[in-house]
């Protein structure tokens, strides 16, 4: 294994230079190996660290819980509450790219650990990806649970036409998730406590225009400008549709296949941009002596 | 024994002594400074990282979204027939801001202190009372929710439609239900700041769990009736229970009430019809009581065994 890792740096017999001169195979291996490594603590904590069971999937389901009982306080038809359920499943993926990809960076500055990936020799976006494949296992995990959970308990019925595409929509939706989180992740090189509090305020009023407990089209205009720009509200609005597909559903959203278009131009759109930030905020941040700042 | 010079006797006779009556401090002046320095720490630390005005933003925007949701919610499924319940919904998620941010506000004076500048161990030894910077640093987060309930309650009314009569107020409901609300906020506060001197991991979403847990039972957003007795049960020994329905009862006068109700518990118990206002000061002082001393007597306790155990000094990556 040592031996192996010697190899895959290429330092033996060779000067600085030629050691740092790596090939694709080798900038490709250590790339991986840096996304497996920042992958694993994300999902070995799943079993590690049970502490999480209380409180990643007892928050999304006392939240779900009383937005239910509004619904059930309304006489609201049952698929609200399917709704307001599904609804709450995914902001444990909301949750996780706010607080677990956004302000990780954050955290990471606080600790210490942000100038050690920056003289590591990967690229920090497989830093981010490794955040991003760990963080999506903890939440698929988590997502699941409240969805059973709450499902079970409030007897919501799902009625799926289309598996495969319900399916596309929830990778796709992941997706662009994430790749909005790396966009917002690449703040924090830069800014503390002001990109801290914006990942605050990512919350309530996402939820709000994202249509978390309601179809988003009752939001006119500004639900509209969501579908084409919020990947939550996107894709929760396909996968309600596609969910409930016997839904007296209020019209006004598009069809499921224009927002799987949506979350595809999404997908590749955060991707770019969080690269090209990354880039741009790690040069300003080096000029400025900011990455290694702490507490502020 | 070697001798005593007569240079080290001089020395010696004219020290400073240390006078152990400083130990004491000043008393009520000293608690008080200390109040005040606390609360401006904690407001620096609240506001300075940007501009007032985007600060201002930031913190209505929260409470603000939470009312929009409900509402949105309501128009949904009551159309212009749920816009009596309005009022009710917007009251419950503007006061429930309130409660997170007094209830987060001591505990994550805690954590901030302990993880992210890890200076919890030099306040604590500093001659300051450690109860009172920690009140302190909470009230500047209490200010802040305070400001979220007044501007949510203003959209409300302006923007919203809600009804409101400054006519119809009850001013003396209004003022025993927010300062013994206040006091008992600030208690539950303390109890989470307690509970988190003790833990490590996930403790910063400790506050947010216990709210939300209180949020489901104390009929901030719904009536109680929809849940099942024992929970019913629970709500009504809860003190926040009280107090959302004593601000409710004092800002709309017989406007839906959230504990009482044909087929409530409260019903069950005490007969047909909603409690009065005196009935809700009751409640809320004698709960808000039992609260505020069982609050006090766990932060002793989790104090007591944070000095046997080192707590203080430890900082655990949480």
């Amino acid at each position: 294994m040592a031996a192996g890792s010697m190899n895959l740096v290429g330092r033996a017999g060779a000067g600085p230079r030629e050691a740092a001169a790596w090939s694709r195979r080798q900038v490709l291996l250590t790339d991986l190996r840096s996304v497996r490594g920042r992958a694993y603590p994300r999902v070995r904590g799943l079993t590690r660290e049970p502490s999480w069971l209380l409180f990643e999937i007892l928050l999304p389901f006392l939240g779900t819980s009383a937005f239910v009982f509004v619904y059930r306080a309304l006489e609201a038809p049952q698929e609200y509450v399917g709704f307001v359920v599904l609804g709450g499943a995914l902001t444990a993926f909301w949750l996780n790219v706010i607080w677990m990809m956004a302000n990780q960076l954050y955290w990471e500055k606080a600790q210490g650990n942000l100038e050690l990936y920056f003289a590591a020799p990967m690229h920090f976006m497989s830093i981010l990806f490794g955040m991003a494949v760990g963080g999506m296992a903890m939440s698929t995990t988590r997502a699941a649970t409240v969805l059973v959970i709450a499902g079970t308990l409030y007897g919501v019925t799902f009625t799926v036409d289309q598996w495969l595409l319900l399916v596309g929509v929830f990778v796709l939706t992941l997706g662009a998730l994430y790749g909005l989180g790396m966009v917002l992740a690449s703040l924090f090189l830069v800014w503390g406590r002001e990109a801290w509090h914006m990942g605050q305020l990512l919350t309530e009023p996402v939820y709000f225009v994202s249509g978390l407990n309601f179809p988003v089209a009752r939001l006119g205009m500004l639900g509209a400008l969501s579908v084409a720009f919020l990947p939550l509200a996107t894709g929760l609005d396909a996968m309600r549709q596609l969910a409930f597909a016997d839904a007296a559903f209020p019209a006004g959203t598009p069809p499921p296949l224009v927002e799987v278009a949506i979350l595809v131009v999404m997908t590749v759109v955060s991707i770019v941009a969080a690269r090209a930030m990354l880039i741009a905020m790690e040069r300003r941040a080096r000029r400025d002596g900011r990455l290694s700042v702490r507490w502020q | 024994m070697s001798a005593v010079t007569p240079d080290a006797r001089k020395a010696s006779a004219t020290a400073p002594t240390f006078d152990l009556a400083r130990t004491r401090g000043n008393g009520l002046s000293d608690t008080i400074r200390t109040f005040i320095v606390s609360v401006r720490l904690g407001w620096q630390l609240e506001a300075n990282w940007t501009d007032p005005f985007l600060f201002f933003i930031y913190s209505v925007a929260k409470p603000v979204s939470s009312a929009l949701i409900l509402v949105v919610m309501l128009e949904v499924i009551g159309g212009p027939a749920g816009r009596s319940f309005r009022p009710f919904v917007v009251v419950g998620s503007a006061l429930w801001a309130f409660v997170i941010s007094g209830v987060a506000g001591l505990a994550w004076a805690i954590l901030e202190d302990r993880e992210r500048y890890r200076v919890l161990k030099y306040v604590y030894v500093s001659p300051s009372d450690f109860l009172t910077v920690l009140v302190g640093r909470g009230v500047a987060r209490i200010a802040v929710g305070l400001a979220g309930v007044v501007i949510t309650l203003v959209v409300g009314v302006v923007a919203l439609g809600v009804p409101f009569d400054v006519a119809v107020v009850d001013w003396p409901l209004l003022v025993a239900s927010s300062l013994l609300g206040l006091g008992t906020i600030i208690a539950l506060g303390l109890l989470m700041a307690g509970v988190c001197i003790q833990t490590r991991q996930e403790s910063w979403s400790y506050p947010e769990a216990f709210a939300g847990a209180l949020f489901l039972v104390t009929g901030a957003v719904f009536p109680l009736l929809v849940l099942p007795a024992p929970v019913q049960l629970v709500g009504l020994l809860t003190p926040l229970t009280w107090w959302i329905a004593g601000i409710r009862e004092a800002l709309f006068p017989g406007g839906p009430d959230s504990i009482g109700g044909s087929g409530s518990l409260f019903e069950t118990l005490f007969g047909p019809g909603s409690p009065t206002g005196g009935e809700i000061v009751l409640a809320l002082l004698a709960t808000g009581a039992i609260a505020t001393l069982a609050a006090l007597a766990i932060f002793r306790l989790s104090d007591r065994r944070a000095k046997r155990a080192g707590l203080y000094d430890r900082t655990t990556g949480s």
